[in-house]
């Protein structure tokens, strides 16, 4: 394997990881938002958010590269162009995987008893506290495996990141465009064994949020 | 305790009805009592009093919905250690399941105990917070047919020990019994309130009597000395409201509907001659249907079917005595 393999992988990983933190961060309230708040346009928030699904990723990765150049709107607002930059890799990550993380950690929360938050707001202990000793023991798992989906999700990820990274080797060359880049230069041989590594990391991360789904169930019926 | 309260969503309900000692609440499906329940505990927006404007966090009520939600995380102990807080937060627990009489259950997680044992867990939790009023959802439908009015019996016993009043919701007449009060939810409003035995015997209306589970309700006219329903005049003391001419309801239970028994003196009134329709055994007893000039629901216990032997198909005499028949306004 040549260094830039490897650089390009690592880049990968930081991008997915970041991206994965601030979507627990933004998503899990969002999520939670969205499974229990009526609030007007609610629906029209939730088609937004999933649009992603099924944009084809050059018009979803087009409209944030218009987003995030030099003078674009971002640009105009804070003075930030993250176009062909690391931030620019992170924040469309965040965009593109949103609704996989969002689906998941919704489903966690609708399996939640609500007879259980509203009874534990009847003993008169703080939210702090609902959340820590009830909620988040009850939905970790839901959450992890829904992160982990979306950690997957932005490790492969190619047409949006090629359309507002570019290809620029150890700035914004991801491991998806690198492998590109290697079949348009007809480097076949590492080609192959860039995308055995690729393939062995996805299958695993995979079977573990099956794994993690399988036991979080298991559990879920035997306290329920 | 007089609770007036009003509710908008998701139903509408005004009520205004008093909590003496264990209360029963007893309502159909769909009438709210759910609604009223978690209107009390400030979990659904309501106004009035007690608790009125206070959020669910800061009223000192103990609530136990009908699947009594414990945390299915934590052991018992664990439970009803939630509310509380401090150092001595686990020894208070203890303390508080050795009241409730699940000592040595403390370290189980929810899913190993009991219907009934899970309903003192919930107890004890609520009881943590130590609250002025118990709220109790459907408190017999966690529990085991077989042993129902056993461990009823024992949660009731156990909250007039601890002097707490005490709200229960339920669409089963076995509650009624039991309680010190019974009020009846009718649908957005009270029906009727008082001591059980007196609401018990004395339905205020139609609605009630069928909630209270009368068996045999009859429309009715006001005759002199008594009533007529279906052309036969039945003789019974009249209520003050009763004049003559007046559209009225007859109720009658179908346990308080006597077989005329051909060894003994014939009876002086309210006889009925007809036929055993059907009769097939319920638990203990035998339950079956007389027609006559009335068709009646019947119930025997098993002492007197032992002796009598009755058979469908039979002719039979039955007696309606005066000071069983329940006269409602029409």
């Amino acid at each position: 394997m040549e260094p830039a393999f490897w650089t390009a992988l690592l880049l990968s990983f930081q991008v997915a990881l970041l991206a994965s933190l601030l979507l627990l961060l933004l998503g899990v309230p969002l999520a939670w938002t969205l499974a229990f708040r009526p609030f007007p346009g609610k629906v029209f928030l939730e088609s937004i958010v999933l649009l992603p699904l099924v944009l084809p990723p050059t018009v979803l990765g087009f409209y944030l590269l218009l987003f995030l150049a030099p003078e674009g709107p971002l640009f105009r607002l804070t003075g930030l162009a993250w176009a062909f930059r690391f931030e620019g890799l992170v924040f469309s990550s965040l965009v593109f995987s949103l609704p996989f993380a969002l689906t998941a950690y919704r489903e966690a929360f609708l399996a939640l008893d609500p007879n259980l938050l509203e009874v534990a707001r009847t003993l008169g202990v703080s939210r702090a506290r609902i959340w820590t000793q009830v909620v988040l023991p009850l939905v970790w798992p839901g959450l992890l495996s829904g992160t982990l989906l979306a950690f997957a999700k932005i490790l492969g990820e190619f047409g949006v990141l090629l359309m507002v990274g570019g290809s620029i080797p150890g700035k914004t060359q991801v491991v998806s465009v690198y492998l590109y880049d290697l079949v348009q230069a007809l480097r076949f041989a590492e080609a192959l064994r860039a995308s055995l590594v690729l393939l062995a990391l996805s299958f695993a991360l995979i079977l573990s949020v099956r794994l993690l789904e399988r036991r979080w169930r298991a559990w879920r019926s035997a306290t329920g | 305790m007089e609770v007036r309260y009003r509710v908008r969503w998701p139903l509408t309900l005004e009520v205004r009805f008093q909590i003496r000692g264990f209360t029963a609440l007893l309502g159909e499906s769909g009438v709210g009592k759910t609604t009223l329940l978690k209107a009390l505990a400030g979990l659904i927006p309501a106004e009035g009093t007690p608790f009125g404007g206070l959020p669910a966090e800061k009223r000192p009520v103990g609530y136990l919905p009908q699947d009594l939600a414990l945390f299915p995380h934590m052991t018992a102990w664990e439970n009803v250690a939630f509310p509380l807080r401090g150092k001595d937060r686990r020894e208070r627990a203890l303390a508080l399941l050795e009241r409730v009489g699940l000592g040595e259950h403390a370290k189980k997680l929810p899913r190993a105990l009991s219907g009934g044992q899970k309903q003192r867990v919930a107890l004890a939790r609520a009881l943590a917070r130590e609250p002025a009023l118990l709220l109790l959802d459907e408190p017999t439908s966690a529990l085991d047919p077989v042993t129902k009015d056993r461990v009823l019996g024992e949660l009731v016993e156990l909250l007039k020990r601890e002097g707490l009043p005490a709200l229960a919701v339920s669409h089963d007449p076995l509650l009624a019994g039991m309680a010190d009060w019974l009020v009846v939810l009718g649908r957005g409003r009270i029906l009727q309130e008082g001591p059980p035995e007196e609401v018990l015997a004395a339905p205020a209306s139609l609605e009630v009597a069928r909630l209270l589970g009368y068996e045999n309700l009859f429309p009715a006219r006001v005759v002199p000395g008594g009533v007529e329903a279906e052309g036969v005049f039945l003789r019974l003391p009249l209520p003050p409201w009763a004049r003559e001419g007046a559209r009225a309801w007859l109720g009658v239970r179908a346990a308080e509907v006597i077989v005329v028994r051909e060894d003994r003196p014939p009876p002086e009134g309210n006889v009925l001659e007809g036929f055993l329709e059907r009769l097939h055994p319920e638990g203990l007893a035998y339950r079956g249907v007389f027609r006559g000039a009335l068709t009646l629901e019947i119930l025997l216990p098993r002492h007197v079917q032992e002796r009598l032997r009755l058979e469908a198909g039979r002719p039979i005499q039955v007696v309606l005595k005066p000071r069983y028949l329940h006269l409602m306004p029409g």
